[in-house]
C-alpha cells in the first residue's frame, strides 16, 4: 500500500494515501484562542474553514518547525458516527509517497498512542503507520466538530 | 680875595679883561658903521655926477652929429642919432632916479629931463628934416645955420645944461660937506682905537699881576717845601696863607710829611728786627750746610721771616726724616740688590731651562703641523663622502617620491576594486533572489508531484503511468531543490568571500594609506637629512679652511717658537748683564750709605 511519509522528530511515519486528499504548502493559519495546544489553527480550504492539527504537538513533542518541506496534509477524517470531515495535519519533512508492502507490516507491540498503528521496515529505517480516524481524542473531536453532533 | 678858589680868581681876572675888550670893540664897531654910511653917501654923489657928465656927453654928441649932417648933408653922421637920443634919455632917467632922496635936486633934474626930451625928439628932428629937404643945394648949411630952429634948439639945450650944472654944483657942495664929516669920523676913530688899546693893555697887565701874585706865592712856598722834603728834611712844613686849593694842598702836604716821618721810624725798627732774625736763621742754616741738621730754628711769627723760619724748620725736619729714610732705603737697596743678584742667577738658570723647553715645544709644534696636514687630508675625504651622501640622499628622495606616487595609484586601484566587489555582492544578491524564486518553483513542483501521485493512486490502475510521471517530476523537483541549495551554498560562500575580500581590501588600503604616510614621513626625514647633509658640506669646508688656517698657524707657531728661542737666548744674556748691573747697584748702595752717614740727624 502507498503511504505519504513524514517525520515526527527524527522518526518516520506514514499516512495511507487513501485517506489523503491533497498536500498543501505551509499556509498562514488563523489562530484559535483558548484552543488546545495541539490545534495549530484554522485554514481556509476552498471557502470551508478547516481545523489544522500539529502532528508533532499531538504526539507530545514540540511544535513543528517551519521548514520548506513542512506541509499541511489535508486528510479525510471519518468520525465515529460515519461522517467524513476534512482535517488539516501539519507535518514536518514530508518526503513523498512510499510503497509499503502489506507483508512487511507488523504490529509495533507497544501500545503508546491510540493513533499509531503497524510498523514496516525498509532500507532507511522503520515507518509507523498513523491512523487518522483515531487521531482526535473524544473531547477534542467534540470541540472541533460539534455541529455534526447537533446536526446528527 | 684870598678865600676865593683859583678857578674863581681866574674867571674874575680874565672876565674883566674880556669885558674891557668887548666895550672897545662895540665903540669901534659903531664908528666903523658911521664911516661906512659916509662912504656910501660919497659914492652916491659920485654916481649922480657921473650920470650928469654922461648926459652932457650924449647931448654934445647929438649936437655934433646934427651939425656935421647940416654942414655936409652926409647921412652917415646921423646914422646913430636915435641910439644917442635913447642913451641920453636913459642917463637922465637914472640921474632922476638916483636923486629921489633930494627933492630940490630931483625937481631940477626933472625939468632938465623934460627940456632934453623935447630937444632931442622935436628940435633936432626938425633940423634934420629941414636939411634933408634942402638936399645938396648950395648954401644949404648956411641957410640952416641962419635958421631959427637952430637957435631955438641951442636955447633949450643951454637951459637944460644950466639946470644940470646947477645940480652938479649942488652935488659937489654935498660931497665936500660929507668928506669933511668923514675926515672928522676918521680922526675920532683913531683916537678911540689908540686910547682904548692902551687902556686895555694896562688893565690886562694889572689883572695878570694880581692873579700871578695870588697863585704863584703859595705855589712857590709848596715847591720850596717839596724840595726840602726831597732833600731828606722831613721836618719841612708850609705856612698856610690862603683858603683856596693850594691852601688845602699845603695842609695835606703837612699831614703827609708827619705820616712820612712816622713811617720812616717804623721802617727802621722793622729792619733792625729783621736783621736780628735773619742772623739767627743764618746760624742754624750754616750749621745745616756743614751737615749738622740737629739745629732748632727759634724764629717764629706771622710775618714773612717768621714763616720762612717755620718753613726752614719744617724743611729741616723733612730733611732729617728724608735722610733717615735714605739711610734705611740704602740698607734696603743693598739687601734687595743682593736678593736681585740671587734671583738674576736663578732666572739665568730658568732662562737656560726655558731655552731647552722651547726646543721641545718646537719639535712638538712640528709634530702638530704634520698631524694637521694628515687631518686636512682626512677632512678632504670626509668632504667628498659628504658630497656623495648628498647626491645619494637626493636620489633616494626622488625614489621615495616615485614610491609615494605608486602608493597613491595603489590606493586608487584598491578603491576601484572595492567598488567592483560591491557590484559583485549586489549581483550575488540578485542571484539569491532568483534562487529563491527557483526554490519556490521547485517547492511548488514538489507539492504538485505529491498531489499528482496522490491523484494517481486514487485513480488506481488508470493512474499508474501518471504516477510514474509524478514520481519523475518529484525527483526533478528534488534535484532542482538540491541544486538550488548547492548554488545557494556556493553563493553564500562567494558572498562571504566577497565580504572577506572587501574587508581585506579595506584593511589593505588602510595599510597602504599608512604606508603612504610613512613614506611621506620618511621623505620628509630624508629631506631633513639632505638639508643637514647639504649644510654639512659648507661646514666641512669651514672645518677644512679652519684646518688649513691651523696648519698655517702651526707653521707660524713653529716660527714664533724659533724666535722665542732666540729671544730666550737674548734674555739669558740680558740676565747676565742684569747681574752685572746689580753688582754695580750693590756698590752704589754701599756708597750711598757711607755718604748719608756723614749727616748727623739725631739731636
Amino acid at each position: 500500500m502507498k503511504v505519504l511519509v513524514f517525520h515526527i522528530g527524527p522518526d518516520r511515519y506514514g499516512l495511507p494515501l487513501r485517506q489523503v486528499r491533497r498536500v498543501l504548502p505551509l499556509l498562514e493559519l488563523k489562530g484559535i484562542p483558548l484552543a488546545p495546544d495541539s490545534v495549530a489553527g484554522l485554514m481556509n480550504l476552498h471557502g470551508a474553514p478547516t481545523p489544522v492539527i500539529d502532528l508533532s504537538r499531538i504526539s507530545g513533542g514540540s511544535p513543528s518547525r517551519q521548514h520548506f518541506d513542512t506541509r499541511i496534509v489535508v486528510a479525510d477524517y471519518t468520525a465515529p458516527d460515519g461522517k467524513v470531515h476534512a482535517l488539516g495535519l501539519m507535518a514536518e519533512r514530508v518526503q513523498g509517497v512510499h510503497d509499503v508492502s502489506t507483508q512487511e507490516l507488523a504490529p509495533s507491540g507497544v501500545q503508546a498512542a491510540p493513533f499509531l498503528g503497524q510498523v514496516a521496515g525498509d532500507a532507511k529505517g522503520m515507518v509507523q503507520l498513523v491512523e487518522v480516524n483515531d487521531l482526535l481524542p473524544a473531547d477534542l473531536r467534540a470541540r472541533l466538530f460539534p455541529a455534526e453532533v447537533e446536526a446528527g | 680875595m684870598n678865600n676865593l678858589s683859583i678857578k674863581n680868581k681866574l674867571y674874575i681876572g680874565f672876565g674883566s679883561i674880556v669885558a674891557i675888550i668887548l666895550l672897545l670893540l662895540i665903540l669901534a664897531y659903531n664908528n666903523f658903521s658911521r664911516l661906512t654910511d659916509a662912504n656910501n653917501w660919497d659914492k652916491h654923489t659920485m654916481e649922480v655926477l657921473i650920470e650928469l657928465d654922461r648926459v652932457n656927453n650924449a647931448s654934445l654928441q647929438i649936437q655934433v652929429d646934427t651939425r656935421g649932417y647940416i654942414l655936409t648933408g652926409n647921412e652917415t653922421f646921423i646914422a646913430s642919432e636915435r641910439e644917442n637920443a635913447e642913451q641920453l634919455k636913459q642917463h637922465i632917467a637914472k640921474a632922476v632916479q638916483l636923486t629921489a632922496d633930494n627933492a630940490q635936486q630931483n625937481e631940477r633934474l626933472k625939468r632938465a629931463q623934460a627940456l632934453l626930451a623935447t630937444w632931442a625928439d622935436v628940435n633936432i628932428r626938425r633940423q634934420i628934416e629941414k636939411r634933408r629937404a634942402l638936399g645938396d643945394t648950395k648954401g644949404a648949411a648956411d641957410t640952416l645955420g641962419q635958421s631959427s630952429e637952430l637957435k631955438e634948439a641951442a636955447a633949450i639945450v643951454s637951459a637944460a645944461r644950466e639946470l644940470m650944472d646947477q645940480a652938479g654944483e649942488e652935488e659937489r657942495r654935498l660931497l665936500a660937506e660929507r668928506s669933511a664929516k668923514s675926515v672928522e669920523l676918521h680922526s675920532s676913530q683913531n683916537n678911540l682905537m689908540i686910547g682904548g688899546g692902551i687902556a686895555v693893555v694896562v688893565l690886562s697887565v694889572l689883572i695878570a699881576y694880581a692873579l700871578a701874585r695870588a697863585i704863584l706865592g703859595p705855589l712857590s712856598n709848596l715847591t720850596a717845601a717839596l724840595s726840602r722834603l726831597g732833600g731828606g728834611d722831613e721836618s719841612a712844613r708850609i705856612e698856610v696863607t690862603s683858603g683856596d686849593e693850594l691852601g688845602k694842598v699845603s695842609e695835606d702836604f703837612n699831614k703827609m710829611a708827619v705820616q712820612l716821618q712816622a713811617a720812616t721810624r717804623r721802617e727802621l725798627d722793622l729792619t733792625n728786627d729783621l736783621r736780628r732774625k735773619v742772623d739767627a736763621l743764618l746760624v742754624t742754616v750754616s750749621g745745616a750746610a756743614n751737615g749738622d741738621l740737629t739745629g732748632k730754628i727759634t724764629v717764629t711769627g706771622e710775618d714773612a721771616i717768621g714763616q720762612l723760619g717755620e718753613g726752614l724748620q719744617r724743611m729741616f725736619d723733612n730733611l732729617r726724616q728724608l735722610l733717615n729714610n735714605v739711610q734705611k732705603a740704602g740698607i734696603q737697596v743693598t739687601t734687595s740688590a743682593t736678593e736681585i743678584a740671587a734671583s738674576a742667577k736663578q732666572q739665568e738658570a730658568t732662562g737656560v731651562e726655558q731655552a731647552q723647553t722651547s726646543v721641545e715645544v718646537l719639535s712638538t709644534t712640528k709634530e702638530i703641523s704634520s698631524n694637521t696636514s694628515q687631518l686636512l687630508k682626512t677632512m678632504e675625504d670626509a668632504t667628498a663622502v659628504a658630497d656623495f651622501t648628498t647626491n645619494a640622499t637626493s636620489e633616494a628622495q626622488g625614489n621615495l617620491r616615485r614610491m609615494d606616487q605608486t602608493m597613491q595609484n595603489m590606493v586608487n586601484a584598491t578603491d576601484s576594486i572595492n567598488a567592483k566587489l560591491a557590484a559583485l555582492s549586489e549581483k550575488a544578491s540578485n542571484i539569491n533572489s532568483v534562487l529563491t524564486t527557483i526554490t519556490k518553483v521547485a517547492d511548488q513542483t514538489n507539492i504538485l508531484s505529491l498531489n499528482a501521485a496522490i491523484e494517481a493512486e486514487k485513480a488506481g490502475e488508470a493512474g499508474r503511468g501518471f504516477s510514474v510521471v509524478a514520481t519523475e517530476i518529484r525527483r526533478l523537483a528534488d534535484q532542482t531543490s538540491v541544486s538550488t541549495w548547492d548554488i545557494e551554498q556556493m553563493l553564500k560562500e562567494m558572498q562571504s568571500a566577497v565580504s572577506a575580500s572587501v574587508m581585506g581590501m579595506d584593511k589593505f588600503s588602510e595599510e597602504i594609506r599608512r604606508s603612504v604616510g610613512e613614506v611621506r614621513q620618511v621623505t620628509d626625514q630624508l629631506s631633513g637629512v639632505m638639508d643637514q647633509v647639504q649644510k654639512l658640506a659648507p661646514q666641512f669646508d669651514a672645518v677644512l679652511q679652519g684646518m688649513q688656517a691651523q696648519a698655517v698657524g702651526a707653521q707660524q707657531i713653529s716660527e714664533t717658537m724659533m724666535q722665542l728661542n732666540d729671544a730666550t737666548q737674548q734674555t739669558v744674556e740680558s740676565l747676565k748683564a742684569t747681574s752685572e748691573a746689580v753688582h754695580q747697584l750693590q756698590y752704589a748702595a754701599g756708597d750711598l750709605q757711607s755718604s748719608v752717614s756723614t749727616f748727623a740727624v739725631n739731636a
